[in-house]
This record gives C-alpha cells, structure tokens and sequence, in this order.
C-alpha cells in the first residue's frame, strides 16, 4: 500500500521538460514586464519631475516676459498721454496769451486816444 | 415665442433703424488726419501720438494717483475715447503746405463743431484755433490747430470732456486759466 503511494508520488512528480514553446512564452512574458516597468522605476518618475518643472519654469518664465513687455507699454502709454497733455496745455497757453495781448494792444490804444 | 420670418425682418428693421438713430445722435468728431509728409520730412522735430481707447486704459493703469500731475491726468482722461497729436518743429520759418492743413478745417465744420477761439496774432505770427464738438450739452470732442513760424500743432481729443477737470489743470502741464462758460 505504502509502496504503491511512493510510486505514484514519484510518477507524479517526476521531472518533465517543458518544451521550447513553454520556454519562448516565459521569455517573452519577462521582457514585456521589464518594458512596462521602466516608467514606474524611479528613473522613470525622475524624468517624469524633470517635465513637470520645466514646464513650470518655462510657464513663469513667459509670465514675466508678458508683465514685463505690458509695463514697457504701459509706461510708454503713460509718457505719451503725459506728452500729449502737455503739448495740448502748451497751445491752450499760446491761444490764452495770444488772447491776452490782443485784448491788452487794444486797451492800451483806446486809453491812449 | 416662435419667431417667424416676418417677425425676424422687423426685429432687424428696428436693430437698423436704433442703429442709424445712434449714428446720427452721437456724430463722429475723430478728425481723418493727413499724414502730413511733408511736414515731417521739413521739421527738426516732430511728435506723433496716438492714444486709443485700450491704450489710454494701460496709460491710466500706470499713473500714480499721489503724484498731482498724474492725479489730474487719471481724472481727465476718464471719459476719453482717444487722443491724437501731430507737432513739428522747423529750426527756421516754414511756409506749410495749405493743402494739409485744408483737409483738416473741412472737416471742422457746422453743425457737429464750433469755433470756441480763433486767434490771429500779427506780433507773435500765431494762429490758434480752438474747435469743440457739443452733444446734448456735453462736450465730446476737441480740436486744436496751432501754427507758428517755427512750429505746427494738432490736437485731437475724443470723449468727454469736462471742462471743469479742464481747468483745475490750470497749473499743470502748462495750462492757463480758461475763461469757459460753466453750464449749470
């Protein structure tokens, strides 16, 4: 009886080869697993870091470009109303005096008369 | 409510009608400046400034309201829709062309624009005259044209104007005190 269950362990557990078909479809499983693996290992996730802040650098980067080219123009803008308002008040002055004299010449001829 | 064909061509008749009524409420008084080339290519000096409706609004956006200057500026420019000045300096006496200056008084005639002054200056050479444009009772548009021996001036101001922000600039950027009329 023991003898009979020795034999058929040993028949069950003998070693049998599995064939090269068995061998290809373990290689092949191993290195697609290596390939999905690459982004998860800590280089990929480094690299993954490195994007992240180049972007966020290259994004604060064109925002100051932005605030800095929108002072330039508004400070050209300021200087140019400034301008503009001068040059307006300069004429408003020489219509004024213009007026001033005229109205003075004739005063000074009617007092004289 | 179904909107039928009929009732669409009304809707655009009114839009119409309301638009032309606008048009003719509110006449436009931005002048079609020359370009005056010949000025430029005579002057020594020569200051063109165009300031629109979105770059009077950066402008106003970067003055500083606890400088006295900028303050007045910030408070007259509030109701403006642009500004326009051509200035050109000559370093000896220029005959200008009459052709430019021409094709701005044409525009600058009745109903839409009044002369506010007009003076003759033989002692000083100078011409200066002041054009305003008046719509229901508020002044929305100003026209300079100063011309001197040596120098030749346009202003052109859209918007409201207020004339009393006008005149509290009296002391700054050179602006004398004005006889106006005040309103009430």
């Amino acid at each position: 009886m023991s003898n009979h269950l020795d034999d058929q362990l040993r028949n069950a557990l003998r070693p049998v080869d599995p064939g090269e078909e068995f061998t290809q479809h373990v290689v092949q499983r191993l290195a697609h697993d290596k390939r999905r693996s690459r982004w998860s290992t800590p280089a990929g996730l480094q690299w993954l870091s490195a994007a992240l802040a180049a972007a966020v650098v290259l994004g604060f980067l064109t925002a100051h470009a932005w605030q800095v080219r929108r002072e330039q123009q508004g400070l050209e803008a300021r200087k140019q109303l400034l301008e503009a308002l001068r040059v307006t008040g300069e004429k408003l002055d020489l219509a004024y005096r213009v007026v001033n004299d005229e109205a003075h010449g004739t005063a000074g001829e009617n007092s004289g008369a | 409510m179904r909107m039928t064909a009929g009732n669409l061509t009304f809707a655009f008749i009114v839009l119409g009608a309301r638009l032309a009524l606008a048009t003719a409420a509110a006449p436009d008084v931005q002048l079609q400046m020359p370009n005056f080339d010949s000025l430029a290519s005579n002057a020594s000096d020569s200051v063109s400034i165009t300031l629109d409706s979105g770059l009077l609004g950066i402008a106003a956006a970067f003055l500083d309201s606890s400088k006295p200057e900028d303050a007045a500026a910030k408070d007259l420019i509030s109701g403006l829709k642009s500004i326009y000045v051509r200035n050109y300096t000559f370093d000896k006496d220029f005959t200008y062309p009459s052709a430019d200056v021409d094709l701005l008084r044409k525009q600058l005639s009745a109903p839409v624009w009044q002369r506010l002054v007009g003076v003759r200056s033989g002692k000083k050479q100078a011409n200066v005259d002041i054009y305003m444009s008046v719509n229901q009772n508020n002044v929305n548009g100003l026209v300079i044209i100063a011309s001197e021996p040596r120098e030749f001036t346009v202003v052109n101001i859209v918007g409201s104007i207020d004339l009393q922000k006008l005149r509290r600039l009296e002391g700054k950027f050179g602006i004398p005190k004005l006889q106006l009329e005040e309103k009430k």
